[in-house]
């Protein structure tokens, strides 16, 4: 009990340090270009959090963003980290977009759940894969995900010039998705559809998994300890494919809500960095799923702060990913603290 | 069709293609021996590409580019070792921190130095000239008409393996990755050694970088390292930790590149996507072929504690 109170002090410690620091090089930066650091603060903040529009845009992305996060927070809870939610991210769209015809003239309801459940399958299958050589040959999922992002990227590329093609066959895109397929506006004047309701129900769902479920219980305990998980009795090879196809599926279905909810259509390069940013919310969020959507309105806040900054000042878009580096390091800072504080209590 | 001067220019340019790999593999190697997994050398490879450019820029002479790309790779993979040796945090996750950290300042330096989208005309090549040697039929070109660094990179990998046969260091670096409580209980210094490790990893992949940037192609393209820094990892783990093994494999996928351009000119009914992941997609199998393998350093990616 005694410990507890050293170990939050310095926690508080070196989350201080972590901003100050954090926040001197982003000033140096931002000083580099010759602004002024405290007007692209302003306007960061007032562009993503203090405008009706602003807001909206931030609610718009936050919505793949917490999806995303979730799936990453699930695996990275096994101790696997999927780092390739961008490519389950492509190749569950492209499954649903590709079987969007077939889905021509059923019942709204029905349609559009198909169409989301396409793009859910199209993502497990591809985390999955990754799983199995994980499970299977050992393969490191890190590099194996990422490689099968790049194949997907350029899968996509070829989807949208060949069978995926619009029919006109001018741009790299896909034809626009039929009204009964779209997902509906959920606030008038805004473009925040129903895929918000989606993202939070998820968030309940993964969230359930997590803190109810047997199936939960197992993820965290491979994570922490996978030879003591091992003897506990735990599949370590089943829950490496299933949380990979969880978190793939996640991914998907972030994919297809954004092109249902919000672009009508695939193309190439419609969710940028998403995949890596989702990690950064699952950092952020500390893994835990009741957390995420607050990491993901974060960041989503970020990422329309900063393209407005990019907009208005000289100070490059990229300063995006050298803060979501500075915040994923820096709470690696802050655990390694709270956790030397909390060693000298027994 | 396949006459000799095609496969002269298949493998001479494999090489090329292969070096950026190399380089970044055999400094993940020696990391890895020692028991450190930097994921982020990705990452570093991009500040490595980018500070090649802005420096060789700046100095007028590629060398400083090189010296600016080592230095950054240097401080980035010294970084990782901070939190992954001296502050014991998952080294997993740093890297992944690394990762974006690279992504983040390559792509704002290149804005801020150059604009968007604007040209950049590096000075000078480094092509060597060995005479009568770069005269000679086949070999010439095949050989002995490269880019120094390409010398640099091939001798690394022989030295390096030296240096893991024959000496001290490579001992120490090897008991260190292998049985860090046995190295300390002989004297050796653990974390200062894998300090060490960490931070020529760095420097080597940034070398990587500044050879793509400077050397392969001529300018920096944000995110153009497009995965050579995991591609670098799976290298690592197919040579199994052997430094001779990096180059042969390193070789096969710069071999690889060049031949999937190749095949796109010789092939073009077939859609180029399905030849561009050749690449990605042999990695793959080099992952699944060199399963579980028992070359593993005993003591990857954990930190050691004193008791």
């Amino acid at each position: 009990m005694s410990a507890a109170a050293p170990a939050a002090r310095s926690e508080a410690r070196a989350a201080a340090l972590v901003l100050i620091v954090g926040a001197l090089i982003l000033l140096g930066l931002v000083l580099a270009v010759g602004e002024n650091p405290l007007t692209v603060l302003w306007t960061m903040v007032e562009s993503a959090l203090l405008t009706a529009n602003g807001l909206a845009d931030t609610a718009v992305r936050a919505i793949p963003l917490c999806l995303i996060g979730l799936g990453v927070a699930l695996a990275f809870r096994a101790g696997v980290f999927n780092i390739g939610a961008d490519g389950q991210l492509l190749i569950g769209t492209a499954l649903a977009v590709a079987c969007a015809p077939l889905l021509a003239g059923w019942p709204v309801p029905l349609g559009i759940a198909a169409l989301l459940v396409a793009g859910v399958v199209g993502g497990a299958v591809w985390g999955g894969l990754a799983g199995v050589l994980k499970a299977r040959f050992g393969a490191n999922e890190i590099i194996a995900t990422i490689m099968l992002n790049y194949v997907a990227i350029e899968l996509l590329g070829w989807l949208v010039r060949g069978p995926l093609q619009e029919p006109m066959g001018i741009f790299p895109q896909s034809a626009r998705l039929e009204e009964a397929l779209r997902l509906p506006t959920l606030i008038d004047g805004t473009r925040i559809s129903a895929g918000l309701i989606i993202a939070l129900a998820a968030v309940l769902a993964v969230w359930f998994i997590v803190a109810r479920l047997r199936y939960g219980y197992s993820l965290t305990l491979i994570g922490q300890n996978v030879e003591a998980a091992r003897y506990g009795g735990v599949r370590i090879g089943w829950i490496t494919v299933s949380v990979m196809a969880l978190s793939g599926g996640l991914a998907g279905l972030a994919g297809i809500v954004e092109v249902s909810g919000l672009h009508g259509r695939i193309q190439e390069g419609f969710a940028p960095g998403f995949g890596i940013t989702g990690i950064a919310v699952a950092l952020l969020a500390r893994l835990d799923p009741l957390r995420v959507p607050i990491a993901a309105f974060a960041f989503a806040a970020l990422y329309v702060g900063s393209a407005n900054v990019a907009r208005s000042t000289d100070v490059p878009f990229p300063l995006v990913h050298i803060i979501e580096a500075a915040i994923i390091l820096g709470f690696l800072a802050a655990t390694l603290l709270k956790r030397k504080g909390g060693a000298a209590a027994p | 069709m396949m006459d000799l001067a095609v496969i002269i220019g298949l493998f001479a340019s494999g090489i090329r293609f292969a070096i950026p790999i190399l380089f970044a593999a055999l400094g993940e190697l020696v990391n890895q021996r020692a028991g450190v997994l930097n994921v982020g050398i990705e990452g570093i490879m991009l500040v490595g590409a980018f500070l090649a450019v802005a420096c060789a820029v700046a100095t007028g002479s590629p060398w400083g580019g090189l010296a600016g790309a080592i230095l950054g790779g240097a401080a980035l993979g010294w970084l990782h070792g901070v939190f992954a040796v001296r502050l014991k945090v998952d080294q997993i996750v740093a890297g992944i921190g690394l990762i974006l950290l690279g992504l983040g300042l390559s792509g704002y330096g290149y804005r801020l130095f150059f604009g968007q989208g604007a040209p950049t005309q590096v000075p000078g090549s480094q092509r060597v000239d060995l005479g009568p040697l770069s005269d000679l039929p086949v070999l010439g070109p095949l050989l002995f008409s490269h880019h120094v660094l390409v010398y640099v990179a091939v001798a690394s990998a022989l030295l390096i393996a030296f240096v893991f046969a024959r000496t001290g260091l490579g001992l120490a670096i090897r008991a260190v990755g292998e049985s860090p409580k046995a190295a300390d209980s002989a004297g050796i210094n653990v974390d200062r050694v894998r300090m060490a490790t960490a931070t020529f990893g760095g420097a080597m992949a940034g070398m990587g970088g500044a050879f793509l940037s400077t050397a392969q192609l001529a300018g920096f393209v944000e995110d153009m390292v497009a995965g050579r820094g995991f591609i670098a990892i799976a290298v690592v783990v197919f040579a199994r930790w052997n430094p001779l093994g990096a180059l042969v494999v390193a070789l096969v996928f710069g071999i690889a590149e060049a031949a999937q351009i190749r095949l796109q000119t010789l092939f073009d009914d077939v859609p180029y996507q399905l030849l561009t992941v050749l690449p990605y997609v042999l990695a793959l199998v080099a992952l699944v072929a060199a399963a579980r393998s028992s070359s593993l350093p005993a003591a990857l990616a954990k930190p050691y504690r004193r008791d």
